[in-house]
């Protein structure tokens, strides 16, 4: 079966305070693959995020998500994405559960009890803390909420900007078998990240961005990951 | 309605916000109680200087042998009661005299020697619910809704946040207008409540309710006007704070500074005085000083007999009418800058949503600058009644009796 592009970055060009922050990008994402965007500070992997979420317009090309350009319309287009931001702050004063409850009901997406409690176990969160208030809560544990959240949304695209950022090595193991599980069972991530290690071990393709062009690109094979040593000699060598 | 709930229960999971309403409730409440309490300390002082008044009035005409005597000795007490709704708003009514002690002398002295009660009061005002439904509800508005959308920025959850929803401004507006709701919600039950066990009228309240309504609106979508376009609480927050301060302090003040420099009012002392000096200079003119204008106006009596002892009680009256007539131009003067103040002032409020609501509730509670002069009014008529009652018997068309006197006129205040 002939897999379809979710995501697509077409000549995609951003000007950002008179400053060409992303040039000429051109990547497809295909249904089920998990895509990393590599790259150090200031490379435009953050703002190339922004534009596919639709809070940036582009200066040329297109940002587009399931076909349809994510400046033009951005509320269609973010029906079909679920975003994981760094180091995401849900409401203090709310209980993990009572975080996923509220953030299901804004996307309109219904789930039961268990289903809630399952995408809990998926993250590990311990049974005790899912009634505390997130304000009691570590970094790391309130990653693990708005990763649930994310997963319960069940949308088919999924955006991840440094997902593991404050997660523990057991929880970032754990994580990275969750977005492997979810491309396997259909869903498109996009991860943007400048974890060299962690892009490695979960990415399918690894687009490497440097002052906004993409000057590199990595893929696995049905035998073997991408190596880490030659995604990070590329990474290194340009710095 | 499954939203609104989730999002009632949101907000209200916010302590922050819990406390401000709470908050809110309680000093809507203490203001409309002190109002209350004023009102009927009000009725209180009407019902019990009245009967004084009465009983005094009553002593002292059983005692009288002719009309002038009994003019001179009857006192009436005039006042404006408060209305069933001047609970909500103190108006003008600590700055201005509603209550009077009137008899048949000159009329224009009378209103305008007045005790105001304690004046250093009166400057700084009593915490009415009109001041904290007008001018403290913006501020309330203001720490509600500044931070909505930069604490979702602060907290790295906009984004999150917007690409759940798919439109966070539209998430953030039904917030704001969900807050500004339940904030005018802990403002308004507290008003109702005591509206309907105090009785008062069901228009005037629903008018104070959509006064207050139009105030709230208007700040949360101000709010929301500025929080979508700046990211940063505290510059919104500044620049909301600059808004409640342009449009509740600086035109209200600058404004009522432009009218009382462009419209001159004559002080209600230059009046007092000016009749003073007209009434007591009469004792010392010719009597037909004094009555040839008086018959001016009371051609009826032209024909009776010249005045000729030293003291009559028509000369008497006389020349106190006549000292009304020598300052009506300025007293008309007076009530007429009053009003064209007013009127200005009304203009003024339409470019001060806090002032304009301020006036609203003072309108329907009834102690508005135009209360006063329909109360000032009413007095002024009331005087005029008492003028056509003792004028036949001092000009001896009708012969003075105790039994005669039962008709003496009575105030009613003018409702």
């Amino acid at each position: 079966m002939k897999k379809i592009t979710t995501i697509e970055a077409e000549n995609l060009s951003i000007t950002r305070a008179k400053k060409v922050v992303v040039k000429n990008l051109s990547f497809a994402v295909k249904q089920g693959e998990v895509f990393g965007l590599l790259g150090g500070n200031g490379a435009g992997k953050s703002t190339t995020l922004l534009a596919f979420l639709g809070f940036l317009t582009s200066t040329e090309g297109a940002a587009r998500i399931n076909g349809v350009e994510a400046d033009v319309d951005p509320a269609a287009t973010r029906r079909a994405i679920a975003y994981l931001p760094e180091s995401a702050n849900l409401y203090p004063h709310l209980s993990a559960r009572e975080n996923i409850n509220y953030f299901l009901s804004l996307a309109k997406v219904k789930s039961s009890a268990d289903d809630i409690e399952m995408a809990l176990n998926q993250v590990s969160l311990a049974e005790e803390a899912r009634d505390q208030r997130l304000s009691s809560y570590s970094k790391g544990m309130r990653q693990k909420v708005a990763i649930a959240v994310a997963i319960l949304r069940q949308a088919p695209i999924l955006f991840l900007d440094e997902p593991t950022s404050g997660l523990d090595p057991v929880a970032i193991d754990e994580f990275n078998r969750l977005i492997t599980k979810l491309a396997k069972s259909g869903t498109t991530v996009l991860m943007v990240t400048h974890d060299v290690y962690g892009a490695c071990q979960v990415a399918d393709r690894i687009g490497l961005l440097r002052r906004g062009e993409l000057v590199g690109m990595f893929e696995a094979t049905n035998d073997a990951r991408i190596s880490v040593d030659e995604v990070h000699q590329a990474f290194a060598s340009g710095a | 309605m499954g939203s609104l709930f989730r999002e009632i229960k949101f907000a209200l999971k916010d302590r922050i916000v819990f406390i401000c309403l709470i908050g809110v409730a309680l000093l809507s409440t203490y203001s409309l109680v002190a109002g209350l309490q004023e009102s009927a300390s009000e009725h209180a002082m009407i019902e019990r200087t009245n009967d004084l008044v009465t009983q005094d009035r009553q002593y002292n005409l059983a005692k009288q042998s002719d009309a002038g005597g009994a003019a001179y000795y009857s006192f009436h007490f005039a006042y404006d009661p408060p209305s069933s709704l001047a609970f909500v708003a103190r108006g003008v009514r600590d700055d201005l005299p509603w209550k009077h002690r009137i008899r048949m002398l000159a009329l224009e002295g009378q209103i305008y020697e007045t005790d105001t009660g304690n004046p250093e009061l009166s400057k700084i005002g009593k915490l009415d619910f009109a001041f904290v439904a007008a001018f403290l509800l913006p501020l309330l508005s203001i720490l509600l809704l500044y931070d909505l959308r930069a604490i979702e920025i602060r907290n790295n959850r906009w984004a999150f946040l917007s690409i759940t929803v798919g439109n966070g401004n539209r998430l953030l507006l039904s917030r704001a207008a969900l807050r500004s709701g339940l904030l005018y919600i802990s403002l308004i039950v507290p008003l109702i409540i005591i509206a309907l066990f105090s009785g008062a009228g069901f228009s005037g309240t629903l008018l104070v309710a959509a006064a207050v309504a139009l105030n709230c609106v208007f700040w949360c979508l101000l709010a929301y006007w500025v929080f979508t376009r700046i990211e940063s609480g505290p510059t919104t927050a500044a620049i909301l704070l600059g808004c409640w301060f342009f449009l509740a302090v600086a035109i209200p003040v600058g404004g009522k500074y432009a009218v009382e420099k462009s419209i001159k009012v004559p002080s209600g002392g230059e009046i007092l005085l000016m009749q003073r000096e007209a009434v007591n200079d009469a004792w010392d003119l010719p009597k037909k000083a004094t009555m040839t204008p008086f018959f001016e106006r009371h051609p009826q009596w032209a024909n009776t007999a010249d005045v000729t002892k030293p003291f009559e009680w028509k000369w008497y009256y006389a020349f106190q009418q006549v000292g009304d007539q020598t300052v009506e131009p300025l007293s008309q003067s007076l009530r007429s800058a009053i009003a064209r103040r007013d009127k200005a002032m009304g203009l003024v409020s339409l470019a001060s949503l806090p002032l304009l609501t301020e006036r609203l509730l003072s309108q329907a509670a009834r102690t508005d600058v135009a209360s006063f002069q329909r109360y000032e009014s009413c007095v002024r008529d009331f005087h005029q009644r008492l003028r056509e009652f003792h004028y036949p018997m001092l000009f001896g068309e009708v012969e003075y009796s105790l039994e005669h006197m039962t008709q003496l006129p009575d105030f009613k205040p003018c409702l």
